[in-house]
């Protein structure tokens, strides 16, 4: 219930309208208006909330015009999380709506295994004929929506089979097992990168780290809380969590940034009104950004064997830096791989402006902001990008390549693979 | 004039994209950070974002052809509703137009318009070795626009004093869309006293007799060195008594600043990385000016305040330093997690009493705290008198509003009482003007002939600044509701 949910009933009456956050909202910087700024979109949940004012579509259109980045949320001096109030009314003006093109991505691919793995066929199809191509030279999508339009422009290209098809359920420890891990392979991860995922489950492997990674994992929930549907939401979360509570694991990991905030909680009091089921609470403070848990939480192997010469930079994923506190971690990895050469880029903090179906369905804002990220990329002179997260990649992929950069996308868990496959190769290690 | 016909003529005027009339446009205009305006609602008719002066002289000829008052606003940072519609009509937006047009490094100046964010200009400035030395709390989000319009300064005020001080002119858009410059037509002069000084009639005049639209400011060089000492007391009327000694020493620190037991609870709480000493009061000393000067006043300070203080902890190290200044900067809003179901209000928040009389204003402060039953953060610029409070209660609780206000109303009149006054920085806007005959006895009648002169019709964001003529009570019993 919307007015119940803790962020609107009790956290909103903290907010003394400073402006803090106007200072560090990516969608205010490019907009300059005050209805942008996200003590606006307080002050509308607080009217809502109120029945100062009634639920209709531009309230909802107010609401959805927000990254759900959590700028706002690390910044504010009163501790409100507004990502929270936004999302909660989103939740409850749900009905008034009108993005079609979301609500169809989101629950179709974004549902489970099967769902995904009929929209990777698809989508491989259509890439590998070279159909896109057409389609995108002639508009013909844009004849039926915009938004499907800029969809197609935005998906990255998917190569070679699905990653879940790749890995087993379980992959033993290289050695004795320490720690029994559960792999949250994160939708995008699986369907458009399914080499980090397959970097991730090496690293792993040659950490200590049994790696259970379930068949019929669902989605993490975070795209359909994100368009308002929390009980999808919920549904997914309570799937996800038996499957790694069933197989017993010690921790949860993820390379997606999103996915790892989704799943640590940040909105399950609005999913889980009535208190959290135990298979959730038995992984409270056990679920963990893989960069975080290669650094913070094992002793690193690092019988590493250098890469060829490499000069990268790194941008931070708010799911990461914001969400969890998570900046130096990633930096740490990069700077262990022999041969890298880490180049900050300015703001690495700022927001890509992907955020999921954002980008779909505010392409010209999405890519304003998208564009101060590419040229703080092309200042850098670097040869690749790494992020932590698969949206992220996909946002700044679509940025490089419209600029003609040859640049690629990398997590930094793929380098660190790279070198361990490197010693390998050497001998250096089995 | 009928709403819908005023949005067409500013549509035809100005072009639609500069011209907002959604409801839900309108309701985010209709607030700042004032107590004020939470409890009401102050929603304008019609919203212009203008980025020339051109289009603000046309927006102000037309207002004043047909009566509609007009609103200046930057980033609707301010306390007071000084940027809010209390009248309706138009508001002028002048926050996106934040240009910095010209740097005069050789001559020590820049010209910009008034959106410019505080915190952007000085980054701009660091490449030239030069700042704006008024440093507000809100620096990260407030306009320069904004900071003249209400004379603003902040945390160095003690040695580098107020934005006055730095604004060589102005370009104003009059009430009748007439376009002046103050301080010199074509001037670059940073000493003058050529004819009336207008510049200063405008500084501090809350957007009441025209439109900043351009500002002229004085810049400083970038001082090489810093350090900051903070001072760590275990009783809180200890600390004012400090400041004073630091003086008669013969030294002027940069800052200095006062975080009561509960400013420092609430930081904590907010950046616990900046790790605040629980004490019940800390003092942080700035000291700025070459290497050797800082080293030596550093020392000094310390061996001053180290006679009340219970601890002391210099630093020069620029991560430190950061963290601790901007732990006081953020107290302001920080102030509302020390209640779990409560929020500080921007009400009473801005005294400034006379330097001998800050341990008496703080221990009055927290009495009448007490008789109300609410809790009340002191903190601020204690360097100069100015120190704010910050009553943190339950905004949606009636009963706590009504005794909120009630605080605040003898919040100001204790400073008046104690010979300071009930604001030193964030001005009168339409929460404090019901003191300006206690304040300012027959001065004030002079204020309304110069408004009147400057805004004849009475369109310049009316009911700010000046209680309406003939409402002229001495004190009143509803200062913030």
């Amino acid at each position: 219930m919307f007015q119940q949910v803790p962020a609107v009933k009790d956290l909103l009456r903290k907010c003394v309208r400073c402006g803090k956050c106007r200072s560090v909202c990516p969608i205010f910087k490019e907009i300059k208006t005050e209805s942008a700024a996200p003590r606006s979109r307080v002050f509308l949940t607080q009217l809502l909330r109120d029945k100062e004012l009634e639920p209709d579509s531009a309230v909802a259109d107010r609401a959805n015009k927000c990254l759900l980045c959590k700028s706002c949320t690390a910044e504010c001096p009163s501790g409100i999380p507004v990502d929270q109030m936004v999302v909660a009314m989103r939740s409850y003006l749900k009905d008034y709506d009108n993005n079609k093109t979301k609500r169809m991505l989101v629950s179709t691919m974004f549902n489970n295994r099967k769902s995904l793995k009929r929209a990777h066929l698809l989508l491989q199809g259509y890439q590998a004929t070279g159909l896109n191509h057409i389609v995108n030279k002639t508009g013909v999508l844009g004849l039926i929506s915009k938004d499907l339009e800029t969809a197609n422009r935005l998906l990255a290209p998917v190569s070679g089979p699905i990653a879940s098809r790749q890995i087993a359920e379980k992959t033993p420890a290289a050695g004795t097992r320490q720690v029994k891990v559960g792999y949250f392979l994160g939708c995008a991860t699986n369907m458009f990168y399914p080499e980090r995922a397959l970097a991730t489950i090496e690293v792993l492997r040659r950490n200590g780290c049994e790696v259970f990674t379930p068949k019929d994992l669902k989605c993490c929930g975070l795209p359909h809380i994100a368009s308002g549907d929390t009980a999808a939401a919920a549904a997914k979360t309570i799937h996800n969590f038996k499957a790694f509570y069933q197989a017993g694991v010690d921790v949860i990991i993820s390379d997606c940034a999103s996915c790892s905030s989704m799943l640590q909680g940040n909105y399950y009091d609005q999913l889980f009104e009535q208190g959290l089921p135990e298979e959730i609470e038995y992984f409270k403070n056990k679920v963990f950004d893989l960069n975080k848990f290669l650094t913070d939480s094992i002793e690193l192997n690092e019988d590493l064997q250098a890469i060829p010469k490499t000069t990268v930079t790194y941008h931070d994923p708010c799911h990461l830096v914001k969400s969890q506190g998570i900046k130096d971690q990633p930096r740490k990895i990069l700077h262990l791989v022999p041969g890298v050469e880490l180049v900050e880029m300015e703001g690495a903090d700022q927001c890509c402006g992907g955020a999921g179906t954002f980008g779909i369905s505010h392409y010209d804002l999405s890519s304003k902001i998208l564009e101060r990220k590419i040229s703080a990329i092309k200042n850098t002179h670097t040869d690749f990008v790494t992020t932590a997260c698969p949206a992220c990649s996909m946002q700044l992929g679509h940025g490089l390549s419209k600029h003609h950069m040859n640049s690629q996308v990398k997590h930094p868990v793929e380098l660190l693979a790279a070198a361990y496959k490197a010693a390998e190769q050497s001998g250096k290690i089995s | 004039m009928e709403r819908s016909q005023l949005i067409a003529n500013l549509q035809t005027i100005l072009g639609a994209d500069k011209v907002l009339d959604d409801k839900l446009d309108m309701l985010s205009y209709s607030y700042d950070s004032s107590f004020k305006a939470r409890n009401n609602r102050y929603i304008p008719d019609v919203v212009v974002t203008l980025t020339s002066t051109d289009e603000v002289s046309k927006v102000m000829q037309f207002a004043y052809e047909h009566n509609v008052p007009v609103t200046p606003r930057g980033a609707g940072t301010g306390e007071t509703c000084g940027a809010l519609a209390i009248e309706g009509g138009i508001v002028i937006d002048l926050g996106g137009w934040d240009v910095i047009e010209e740097v005069d490094a050789e001559n020590m100046q820049v010209q910009l318009r008034p959106g410019v964010i505080h915190a952007d200009l000085n980054k701009y400035l660091a490449a030239y070795g030069l700042f704006f030395p008024p440093d507000p709390g809100s620096s990260q989000m407030c306009t320069v626009g904004g900071m003249v319009a209400n004379n603003s300064s902040g945390l160095r005020a003690v040695k580098y004093g107020t934005t006055e001080q730095y604004v060589l002119g102005l370009e104003i858009v009059l009430p009748n869309g007439q376009v002046i410059i103050t301080g010199g037509v074509n001037s670059r002069a940073i000493k003058n006293v050529s004819g009336l000084n207008l510049t200063k009639l405008f500084i501090g005049s809350e957007g009441t007799l025209g439109i900043v639209t351009k500002i002229r400011l004085r810049l400083w060089p970038k001082p090489k060195s810093r350090g900051i000492l903070m001072a760590v007391y275990d009783d809180l009327e200890e600390a004012p008594k400090t400041v004073l000694e630091v003086y008669k020493a013969g030294i002027l620190p940069s800052g200095i600043e006062i975080l009561d037991a509960s400013a420092i609870k609430a930081v904590n709480e907010y950046k616990p990385e900046i790790a605040l000493p629980n004490a019940e009061a800390i003092l942080l000393f700035e000291l700025d000016g070459n290497p050797a000067s800082v080293e030596w006043e550093g020392n000094e300070v310390t061996r001053i305040v180290n006679t009340r203080a219970v601890n002391a902890e210099w630093s020069t190290d620029p991560e430190r330093m950061a963290k601790l200044w901007q732990g006081r900067a953020v107290t302001a809003t920080a102030a509302a997690r020390l209640r779990a179901d409560g929020s500080r209000i921007f009400a009473g928040e801005d005294i400034s009493i006379p330097l001998n009389q800050v341990t008496e204003s703080i221990k009055r402060i927290k009495a009448l705290g007490a008789k109300y039953g609410i809790g009340v953060v002191n903190y601020g610029h204690i360097g100069d008198g100015n120190v704010h409070t910050a009553p943190v209660i339950n905004p949606e609780d009636p009963k706590e509003v009504e005794l909120a206000n009630k605080l605040v109303d003898e919040i100001h009149l204790t400073a008046i009482e104690l010979g300071g006054t009930t604001t030193g920085e964030h001005g009168i806007g339409a929460v404090r003007s019901q003191y300006a005959r206690q304040e300012h006895g027959a001065a004030l009648d002079v204020m309304y002939a110069v408004k009147k002169a400057l805004d004849p019709k009475g369109i310049m964001n009316p009911g700010k600044l000046l209680p309406k003529e003939g409402d002229n009570k001495d004190v009143s019993t509803s200062a913030g509701s």
